[in-house]
This record gives C-alpha cells, sequence and structure tokens, in this order.
C-alpha cells in the first residue's frame, strides 16, 4: 500500500465513525479496516468523541462562551478574607477558652468539621451547647450552637438549603410554652449564612429552639442535661 | 498540604478554572445570577476545605468541577418548590447533571476547535446536511469536508482531553 492511499483512507475515518459515508465508499473503507492497525486504532479513538456529539447542543456551541462578571472573583476573595479573620479570632478564643492541650484538640476538631464558630464570651469556661435539628427535609440543614450569658442566650446559626432570600425568625421556648424571639436574618446564598443571635431567655430555662424560615418552621430540642452540666453557675449574676 | 489553604491559592484558582465553572453552572441552572452564587459557593467550599484537597489523588479542576456538581444540586434542591420536597416529591435525580456536564464539555470543545472544522462538524453532523452541499456552500472540493469532520473530530478529541475527558 502507497503511503498516498494510507492517508486517504485516514482522512475518511471521520465521516466513518459518523456514519456519514454512502455505502460503497463505507464497504471500501471497512475492507481497508480489515488489514490496517493503524487506522482501527485511529477510529477506536474518533469513535468515542463522535459518541459524544449527540450531547451537544448546536444552539449552544454557537452561543459566545459565558464569562463571570468582572468582579466576581474580588467579591469572592473577600468573603474569604473575612471568613479567614473570624477563623482566627475563633481560634484565639478557643485556646483561651481549653487551654493548651484543650487547644489542639479543639483546632484538630474545628479543621475536621469546620463547625460553627462559637464566638464566646470574655474568655470564661462558659460551653456552649450544639444542637441537633434531627427531622429536617432533605437538603435543609441547621446547626444552631447555645451559649448562656447573663443577658440570656446567645445563638450561633447556620442555616442552608432554604431558598435564597428567605427570613429567618429564630426563638427559644421554655417549658411553659411561652415564645421568646431571638431576632431574625436573612439567609443569602453564598453569602456568609451564620447568624449571631441572641434571646432573653436564660439558656437554663430554654426546652425548645424554633426557627420560622419562610413559611416553615424548624424546631428542635434544647438538651437540658448537657447544659445544665456544663454551664451551671458559670452565669449565676 | 493542600493547595488552596492560602487566600493567594484561591486567587489563582479562581484565575484559571472560574470561567469554566462559570460556563457550566449557567448551562446547568439557566440562569446568570444563580451560576454566579453557584460559582461563588463553589470556592468558599473549596477554601473551607482546602486541607483535604490532594493534587497526588486529582486534579485541581475535578475537584472544583466537583463541588460545583455538589452546589449545583443543593441549589436545585432549594430552588425547586421546596414543599413539595418536603411532602415526598422525586428529589432531583444525580445523573441528568453528569450528563449536563458531559455536554457542556462537548460544546465547549466545539468552540475551542477552529472555526473551519466547528463549522464542517455543525453543518454536516448536527444539521445533518449532505457532504457536496456545503462543499458547494463553502466553495471547496467535497474531499476537503470530509479531511475537515477527520481533522474537526481529532481536534474535539483533544480539546476534551484538556478538559479531564479520558474514554
Amino acid at each position: 500500500m502507497r503511503t498516498d492511499d494510507h492517508r486517504d483512507w485516514k482522512l475518511s475515518l471521520g465521516a466513518y465513525a459518523l456514519g456519514d459515508l454512502p455505502p460503497d465508499e463505507r464497504a471500501a473503507v471497512a475492507a481497508h479496516l480489515e488489514g490496517c492497525e493503524e487506522c482501527r486504532a485511529e477510529l477506536r479513538s474518533l469513535e468515542g468523541v463522535a459518541a459524544l456529539l449527540p450531547l451537544a447542543d448546536p444552539a449552544r456551541i454557537e452561543q459566545p462562551t459565558a464569562r463571570p462578571p468582572a468582579d466576581l472573583g474580588a467579591r469572592i476573595e473577600a468573603q474569604i478574607a473575612a471568613e479567614s479573620a473570624r477563623e482566627g479570632r475563633a481560634r484565639k478564643r478557643r485556646r483561651l477558652r481549653l487551654g493548651f492541650g484543650g487547644a489542639i484538640a479543639a483546632a484538630a476538631v474545628a479543621a475536621a468539621l469546620a463547625i460553627a464558630i462559637l464566638p464566646g464570651s470574655s474568655g470564661e469556661s462558659s460551653p456552649a451547647q450544639k444542637v441537633d435539628f434531627a427531622s429536617l427535609p432533605k437538603g435543609v440543614s441547621i446547626d444552631a450552637t447555645l451559649e448562656p450569658h447573663a443577658f440570656g442566650t446567645e445563638i450561633e446559626m447556620y442555616v442552608s438549603g432554604v431558598r435564597s432570600g428567605t427570613l429567618c425568625r429564630v426563638f427559644l421556648r421554655d417549658a411553659k410554652g411561652r415564645t421568646y424571639s431571638a431576632g431574625s436574618f436573612r439567609y443569602r446564598w453564598g453569602e456568609d449564612s451564620h447568624a449571631v443571635l441572641s434571646s432573653a431567655l436564660d439558656l437554663s430555662q430554654a426546652k425548645v429552639i424554633g426557627v420560622h424560615a419562610g413559611d416553615r418552621t424548624f424546631m428542635a430540642p434544647v438538651d437540658q442535661a448537657t447544659a445544665l452540666v456544663g454551664g451551671a453557675g458559670i452565669d449565676a449574676t | 498540604m493542600g493547595a488552596l489553604t492560602r487566600e493567594r491559592d484561591v486567587r489563582e484558582a479562581y484565575a484559571a478554572h472560574s470561567g469554566e465553572l462559570y460556563g457550566f453552572a449557567v448551562r446547568s441552572l439557566g440562569d446568570a445570577g444563580l451560576a454566579e452564587e453557584a460559582v461563588q459557593e463553589t470556592f468558599l467550599r473549596a477554601w473551607r476545605a482546602g486541607d483535604r484537597f490532594d493534587p497526588e489523588i486529582g486534579s485541581l479542576r475535578t475537584w472544583l468541577f466537583a463541588i460545583l456538581r455538589n452546589v449545583v444540586i443543593d441549589l436545585g434542591r432549594a430552588r425547586a418548590a421546596r414543599p413539595r420536597v418536603a411532602e415526598g416529591g422525586v428529589e432531583p435525580s444525580v445523573e441528568p447533571l453528569e450528563q449536563a456536564l458531559l455536554a457542556w464539555q462537548v460544546e465547549e470543545a466545539m468552540r475551542r476547535i477552529g472555526e473551519d472544522h466547528r463549522k464542517v462538524l455543525l453543518e454536516t453532523h448536527f444539521r445533518a446536511r449532505p457532504y457536496s452541499e456545503v462543499a458547494e456552500e463553502l466553495g471547496v472540493p467535497e474531499g476537503t469536508i470530509k479531511s475537515r469532520v477527520y481533522y474537526g473530530l481529532r481536534a474535539l478529541r483533544v480539546a476534551l482531553e484538556e478538559m479531564g475527558y479520558e474514554d
């Protein structure tokens, strides 16, 4: 076989892979493929691509490539810088609170879980209580950390999976069913979704924490056993 | 040592990959605003988990696309009428998204190959026009159309491989 012939055969392989050749030409190429390992390998490679072509939408191909807004990168950087600064402050607080040995463990836990930052009171050993919102719809997640204070309870909340822009109103409820507002925040998708709130109800009195998110309400029990063991006496002012 | 533990790493990752991530986000979410949010969330999640990225295991690009894929699923769920999901509606399935990613890669690869090759593949394959007709329109011999189809497919393959495709 002459090289020129071989090259001609090769140039037909694209049309062959796409099934575009008329029957006689197709048969001729098939006959050549029988005896040409190089063309068979080339064909396999082209067929892989040809099989993907039907996925593409020709109208989209002809649209220009979508470009992100020019300031998006700067916005992301600013957000990361802010988060980074908060992380640094939180680490310092944890060290103060737990002492040297505990700090290593706390740093490890924080790194592993990336849990909510605990904005603490000034160096007192008041432990925070993490609340478990157990029965949430799939896709929705709520983490809340409650911390006792002289004024009542500080709540750090992290929400995800609800519609961007959703108004979230947080409350605590005591044993008698009385509701104490802890304020509100708006969930913004992709923005910092930690909210720090406060309620006048003492953590030791709180039985339930709840969030009205848009037209839905999610509630979780506050585990007094945990709260009392860790928190007793600390804020007895 | 992860590759995304410093703020500078994120800046570099953004410069290298934000265009593609955004392009795919626009395609799968069908909305520029949502796509923006998705890209932003992707880089935030990547940064938060930066020490878990291991270049030995896979490329940064692949890792970022995997995060974006999850973000798009989350965003799709959040956007889908939530009450219906809560009442036991069907969850958005994962499969169409994988397919959307592949489809976007093919479209993006088509945009990256030369104009001559793209035009010929579009007309003959996607619009199913005969080679002779396209040859006449472009004023070239039919054999040229055939060879452009061949080189077009090869270029497409290279472009796809650059985007991480392997068969």
